[in-house]
C-alpha cells in the first residue's frame, strides 16, 4: 500500500512528464507506480490526465502549440500503455463504455480526433476508430455494430462539417439515446445545437479540454457513485 | 479614356499604379455552381479537364464580374503526380473537394521521381492556364501551396509536427525538397504568363505554430521562395497570424493575403500603409450562408480595415448565393472608387 505522500509524489511525476514531454520521465514512473502498487487507474486519471489539464491550460495561454501538444501525448500515450494493463475492470461506478469517432468524408485532418481519441481512451473508454474521411453512412453502422454510447464526429473545415448534420439525423433516428460530440474548427456551441448534437469541442485545444471536462464528470461521478 | 480592363486593373494594381476601382479578385478559387450548373456537369468532373477548369472559371467570373480566373481548384495536383493519388469523390452527395488518401509516413519513405512534374494533372493545369492566358480578358492568378503546407499534404501532419522537436535535421532536409518542388511549380506558372502568383502557406499559421517556430521553420523557405520568383507574388496565410504578420511581412512577397481571424485593421497599423494587404471575409459565411443584406456592411468592413483589395479569406465554396455574390461586387463597385493605403486612383 503506498502512502499518500509517495502517491502524490508519483502523481506529481507522471504529470511533470506528460508537461515536459518527456517520455522517459512518464515510462519511469508508470513503471514505478505498478511496482510499487499504486492503483493504475489512479495513477491514469490524477497523473497523466492531471498533466494533461495543465497542457490544456498551457495551451490557452499560447505558451504551447500543436506540436507540444502532440509530443505530451505521446509522452501520455507512453504511461497509459504501461497503466492500462493493470486498470482493474469496475462494472458498479458504469463509467466505462464505448465510443465511435472518426473525422467526417472529405476531411483529412485528423489532429484534433486523435487528441480526443486519447482522452477517451484515458477515461477507460473502449475506442472503435474510423480514421478519417469515412463515409457518413459509417458512423451509424458502426454504432449499430458496436452499441457505443457515444459518437465523436470532426471536421476541420465549414464544408465537411455539414455532413456532420446528416450523421447526427441516420444516429438519433435509429438510437436517439447515443450522445453525440461534434469537434473541429468551424464549429460552434450555435451549430452543435442547430445539428441536434450534445456536446463540442472547437479545436485541437478545445478537445482536450472538453474531454479533460468529460473526465472530470467521469471522476466526480465515480466518487458519488463509490459513496453512494 | 477607355476604360480598363479586368486584366489591366489587376496588373496596374500589383504596380501601384493608379486604377479606376478595387480589382474584385483572389489569388484563391472562385469557380460558382452557377458556372458548373451552366455547363452541365458535376463538380467532381471539372478536376479532370483542362477544358472544364479554364470555361468554369470564366463563366464564373461572366456572370459575376470578377477580374480574375484562377486554376486548379483543389490542393491535390502535386501530391497526386508524386503518386499519393487523389479521391475525386465522384459519388458523394453534394459538393466535396478533392483529397490526398494515401500520405509518406516518415521522411525516409519520401520518395519522389525526377518527371514528377509531367505525371497526373500537372500538364493539365498548364493548358487550363494557357487557354485562360490566351483569352485575354481576366487577369490569370497561377497559385502553389506553401512548402510546409506542401509537406503537410504527402506526409502525416503530425510527422512534420512532432519532427520539428523531435528531427529537426530532418525536417529541415524535407522542407529544402518542397522548396525547391514550390519555386519549380510557381516559376513553370509564371513562365506561361500568369499575371500573379500567391503562395499558399495556409498550414502554418498560429493555431498549430508558436511565432518562434514560424520564424525558425517555415520564414527562411519563404524567404528562398519568394527571392526567387519574378513579381507579382503575394503571401497567403489562413487561420491565426495576428501574431506573425511582422513576420510574414519580411519574407520578399510584394503582397500579403489573411482570412477572416486576422485583425486587418491591426495588421495595417503594425505594417504601414506602402504594403498591399488583401483580404479578409469569411467566403463560407458571407456568400453561403447570411442574407444578401448584410454582405456590404461585410465588404466595407474590410475597405474600411484598410484591405488594398476586398479578397476572400479562402476559396470561395463553390455553392454560393447569386444575390450574396452580386451584393459583394456591387458594394465593391462602388465603395473601391476610393483609394486604398497602397494603391491610388486614376
Amino acid at each position: 500500500m503506498v502512502s499518500d505522500e509517495r502517491r502524490a509524489e508519483i502523481l506529481k511525476k507522471l504529470s511533470e512528464g506528460v508537461v515536459e514531454y518527456s517520455e522517459d520521465m512518464v515510462r519511469e514512473y508508470a513503471y514505478i507506480a505498478v511496482d510499487e502498487g499504486l492503483d493504475a487507474y489512479d495513477a491514469v486519471m490524477n497523473g497523466l490526465a492531471a498533466g494533461m489539464e495543465i497542457v490544456g491550460d498551457l495551451y490557452d495561454r499560447q505558451e504551447y502549440f500543436v506540436p507540444e501538444m502532440l509530443m505530451c501525448a505521446d509522452a501520455l500515450y507512453a504511461g497509459l500503455d504501461i497503466l492500462k494493463p493493470h486498470i482493474k475492470k469496475d462494472e458498479s461506478t458504469g463509467t466505462r463504455g464505448q465510443v465511435v469517432i472518426g473525422t467526417v468524408q472529405g476531411d483529412v485532418h485528423d489532429i484534433g480526433k486523435n487528441l480526443i481519441k486519447l482522452m477517451f481512451e484515458v477515461g477507460g473508454f473502449t475506442v472503435h476508430d474510423l480514421g478519417r474521411d469515412v463515409p457518413l453512412e459509417k458512423f451509424s453502422e458502426e454504432q449499430l455494430r458496436t452499441d457505443s454510447e457515444i459518437v465523436a464526429l470532426s471536421a476541420m473545415m465549414t464544408t465537411t462539417m455539414l455532413g456532420m448534420k446528416k450523421v447526427v439525423e441516420m444516429i438519433k433516428k435509429k438510437n436517439p439515446n447515443v450522445a453525440i460530440m461534434l469537434g473541429g474548427a468551424p464549429l460552434t456551441k450555435d451549430v452543435a445545437n442547430l445539428f441536434g448534437a450534445d456536446g463540442y469541442a472547437a479545436s485541437a485545444g478545445n478537445a482536450v479540454q472538453e474531454a479533460i471536462k468529460m473526465i472530470s464528470q467521469l471522476r466526480r461521478l465515480e466518487k458519488k457513485a463509490v459513496s453512494s | 479614356m477607355a476604360a480598363m480592363t479586368p486584366k489591366e486593373r489587376v496588373q496596374k494594381f500589383f504596380k501601384r499604379e493608379p486604377v479606376d476601382t478595387m480589382p474584385i479578385f483572389s489569388g484563391m478559387g472562385m469557380v460558382t455552381v452557377q458556372a458548373i450548373n451552366k455547363m452541365g456537369i458535376r463538380f467532381a468532373e471539372v478536376h479532370g479537364s483542362a477544358e472544364y477548369l479554364a470555361k468554369s472559371s470564366t463563366l464564373s467570373s461572366d456572370i459575376f464580374g470578377f477580374d480574375s480566373v484562377i486554376v486548379p481548384y483543389d490542393l491535390c495536383t502535386i501530391p497526386e503526380a508524386m503518386g499519393r493519388g487523389c479521391s475525386i469523390y465522384e459519388d458523394a452527395e453534394g459538393i466535396l473537394y478533392p483529397t490526398v488518401p494515401n500520405k509518406w509516413e516518415n521522411f525516409d519513405a519520401v520518395d519522389i521521381s525526377p518527371d514528377w512534374a509531367s505525371k497526373a494533372r500537372m500538364p493539365l493545369v498548364e493548358q487550363a492556364l494557357k487557354t485562360l492566358i490566351s483569352e485575354g480578358k481576366y487577369a490569370v492568378g497561377g497559385w502553389v501551396l506553401g512548402p510546409f503546407t506542401l509537406g503537410g499534404q504527402i506526409t502525416e501532419l503530425d510527422l512534420l509536427l512532432k519532427g520539428i522537436k523531435k528531427q529537426a535535421d530532418k525536417v529541415h532536409q524535407f522542407m529544402e525538397k518542397m522548396t525547391g518542388v514550390v519555386i519549380d511549380v510557381a516559376k513553370r506558372y509564371q513562365a506561361l504568363g500568369v499575371d500573379y502568383m500567391t503562395i499558399r502557406e495556409m498550414g502554418s499559421g498560429t493555431d498549430l505554430l508558436s511565432p518562434r517556430m514560424w520564424k525558425q521553420l517555415i520564414q527562411p523557405y519563404l524567404r528562398k521562395i519568394f527571392s526567387a520568383l519574378d513579381s507579382p507574388k503575394i503571401l497567403h496565410i489562413c487561420g491565426g497570424t495576428d501574431l506573425i504578420v511582422e513576420l510574414m511581412n519580411d519574407c520578399g512577397a510584394d503582397a500579403l493575403s489573411f482570412d477572416q481571424k486576422n485583425n486587418l485593421a491591426q495588421t495595417r497599423k503594425k505594417i504601414g500603409n506602402e504594403v498591399i494587404l488583401l483580404g479578409n471575409f469569411d467566403p463560407y459565411g458571407t456568400l453561403c450562408q447570411m442574407e444578401a443584406n448584410e454582405v456590404p456592411d461585410v465588404i466595407a468592413g474590410c475597405v474600411e480595415a484598410g484591405a488594398d483589395a476586398v479578397w476572400p479569406g479562402c476559396d470561395i465554396w463553390p455553392e454560393v448565393k447569386a444575390e450574396n455574390v452580386e451584393a459583394w461586387v456591387r458594394t465593391l463597385r462602388e465603395l473601391g472608387r476610393q483609394p486604398s493605403p497602397a494603391v491610388g486612383r486614376i
